[in-house]
């Protein structure tokens, strides 16, 4: 009797650890995959830069049509030989099925509207990205490590991560406030801590001069208001080569804020500040932060 | 006076079919091309079941993409057609009627408030905002529904006020409504089978009603008065009418979103060609729209691949030339 309920233990065992041996909790179901995926493809920028954390090279990317959009430092580390797969609002689906690949990575805002399309294709990791905060990006890419069976190398790494933060923090003896803002031709967007720049700012123990009590990650805003945020270090990064922040400089409240005073008001890289979300993303960050109050 | 009669009809069928030619033209075109390609021989035996290489890219997305831009197409189409033989003035539109814009503010409101809402509940959202929109509206110009233009204005007031809501949500709250935002550009990206049955279920409820107002919509062409005297029941005609011609554009709305100048292009071209009689009017009027966004589909896979553009960015593109093109030498009210 013993025996066969070992036996029958040791029958089940196996079965488990041959079907569905992957299995991971995303943001609409189940991942349930037989064995580690090859044939990936990443439909927003922050998933690219958690595969290149893994040393994953995806082998389709919804790049805008554009791989130079995916930092320099990711493609330095995983390469650029991916297939665009188009705009990440609204991604080829042709291209993507003919890929053949064995995991899709897609974003809950984005792409739920296509979720069922996309499982037809391939098993679907569907997790948060766009308007994701800080701590939220850091949840999400273990599950993207867990779906390579990666997920205790990925917390690790989130650990060596989070001291790395820890000691720029500790680099950091400023209570000066530091906020980023993107300008389009359509306007100034300021980043709150609800937002991803907003949120590793905050992780430098650096404050963010809107208030905490905005429930908004992305917050559109006029000279006028501009004036009054006030804050001491201000980032801008441009889509574009004329854009609103452009017409803010000829208005004469322009030099009533203090970072233009002081000459800390600072144009930088968009695709590094606000579309390349991840922890390769977020410690450059840091390094520009520091180096910016250095001088 | 038969004769020519006669030759009117055997005109009509000819353009008909031309029309029908061509729409088989963008239909074969749009299942064969797109940023994959796949030879045409491969397309044949996945369509006839003989191979399954390309299944998905075939059948579960470009079939069903078809299919749908036609339908929508002609829905809108078809409701242009009724909306104008109501108001019977060059301008009119489903889009003026505030019903495009109901659906949108609908959908952007119930997006804001409840920013985890899943997308499948748009189409549902959009159509019970586009029937609010039209009870609003009715109800508003029932005193003058004897003056067309004056429920012409209505509605474009109705859909100024509600495009202003619009505008306030996306001032307000950019990145909730980024989804309904998509939506609303037009487009017939991602849509797949699953959008296939509301359609089909609202045209074949529909389309016999527009069939059956055709004859009564000729009568009123004579006139109110005329109309009147030959027994039309003027006022309950337009009423019915306009609920055929708005609800044909809500579910093409709910589906597509906002996709713009088919309304008003498709029939302009049917009557250009075709004249006035409303029975030959429905299917050449449907024609046009279904071969207007299956190319404006089309291309918006094709142009730019991987890239997809809004087809609703391309019918405006298509449809604002077109329309001044037709304007400028129409003579057929």
């Amino acid at each position: 009797m013993l025996k066969r309920t070992l036996f029958l233990m040791a029958a089940l065992l196996v079965t488990t650890l041959s079907f569905g041996q992957i299995s991971v909790q995303d943001e609409l179901g189940t991942l349930e995959l037989d064995s580690v995926p090859e044939r990936v493809v990443a439909l927003e920028f922050s998933f690219v830069d958690a595969l290149a954390n893994l040393d994953i090279a995806p082998i389709g990317v919804a790049d805008d049509g554009d791989k130079t959009r995916v930092i320099e430092q990711i493609r330095a580390r995983i390469g650029d030989e991916w297939v665009s797969l188009g705009s990440r609002s609204q991604p080829s689906l042709e291209v993507i099925a003919s890929l053949n690949p064995d995991l899709i990575i897609a974003d809950r805002e984005r792409h739920e509207a296509i979720y069922e399309d996309l499982k037809r294709i391939a098993p679907t990791l569907i997790l948060k990205s766009r308007g994701e905060t800080y701590e939220d990006n850091l949840k999400a890419v273990v599950k993207v490590a867990a779906a390579f069976d990666r997920a205790d190398e990925m917390e690790k790494k989130v650990a060596e991560h989070g001291a790395k933060m820890d000691q720029f923090a500790a680099q950091i003896d400023s209570d000066a406030s530091v906020m980023f803002a993107v300008s389009s031709a359509r306007g100034v967007t300021m980043h709150t801590p609800k937002a991803y720049a907003g949120g590793v700012v905050n992780r430098l123990g650096l404050r963010s001069p809107v208030p905490e009590e905005t429930e908004d990650a992305y917050v559109r805003t006029t000279i006028e208001r501009l004036v009054k945020v006030n804050p001491d270090y201000f980032l801008v990064g441009e889509y574009g080569d004329e854009t609103v922040i452009d017409t803010f400089k000829e208005n004469s409240l322009w030099n009533v804020m203090n970072a233009v005073k002081n000459d800390r008001y600072v144009e930088t890289d968009p695709r590094l500040w606000s579309l390349n979300r991840g922890m390769i993303a977020a410690e450059i960050m840091a390094e520009e932060i520091i180096a910016l109050l250095e001088e | 006076m038969f004769s020519q009669s006669l030759r009117q009809s055997n005109k009509s069928i000819y353009i008909g079919l031309i029309f029908l030619a061509l729409w088989m033209f963008f239909a074969v075109w749009h299942v064969s091309a797109g940023a994959v390609a796949i030879p045409w021989r491969e397309v044949l035996s996945n369509v006839v079941g003989y191979s399954d290489e390309h299944e998905f890219i075939i059948m579960g997305y470009r079939l069903p993409r078809m299919l749908i831009a036609s339908l929508v197409g002609a829905s809108l189409a078809l409701s242009g057609l009724l909306v104008q033989g109501v108001i019977r003035n060059p301008l009119a539109s489903p889009d003026v009627l505030g019903v495009t814009a109901g659906a949108s503010l609908a959908v952007v409101f119930v997006n804001a408030m409840l920013p985890d809402i899943a997308v499948v509940w748009f189409p549902v959202i959009a159509l019970i905002g586009g029937g609010i929109s039209t009870v609003l509206l009715l109800s508003i110009a029932k005193p003058v529904l004897h003056h067309p233009a004056a429920l012409a204005l209505i509605g474009i007031a109705l859909a100024a006020v509600m495009s202003a809501g619009i505008d306030y949500f996306l001032i307000s709250r950019p990145m909730e409504i980024n989804l309904s935002l998509i939506w609303m550009t037009g487009s017939v990206w991602g849509r797949n089978w699953s959008h296939l049955p509301i359609l089909l279920s609202f045209f074949a409820v529909l389309l016999p009603c527009a069939i059956w107002l055709a004859y009564r919509l000729d009568l009123l062409s004579l006139g109110d008065q005329t109309a009147h005297g030959i027994g039309v029941d003027v006022q309950r005609l337009r009423i019915v009418t306009l609920l055929v011609a708005i609800s044909l554009a809500c579910v093409a709305v709910s589906v597509c979103g906002n996709i713009g100048f088919i309304g008003l292009i498709a029939p302009h071209a049917a009557r250009f060609l075709f004249g006035n009689r409303h029975i030959a009017l429905i299917p050449l009027a449907m024609l046009i729209g279904a071969v207007l966004l299956l190319s404006a589909d089309l291309f918006a896979r094709i142009l730019m691949p991987p890239i997809e553009l809004p087809a609703g960015i391309l019918t405006a593109l298509i449809g604002a030339p077109y329309f001044i093109f037709l304007l400028s030498r129409y003579k057929h009210w």
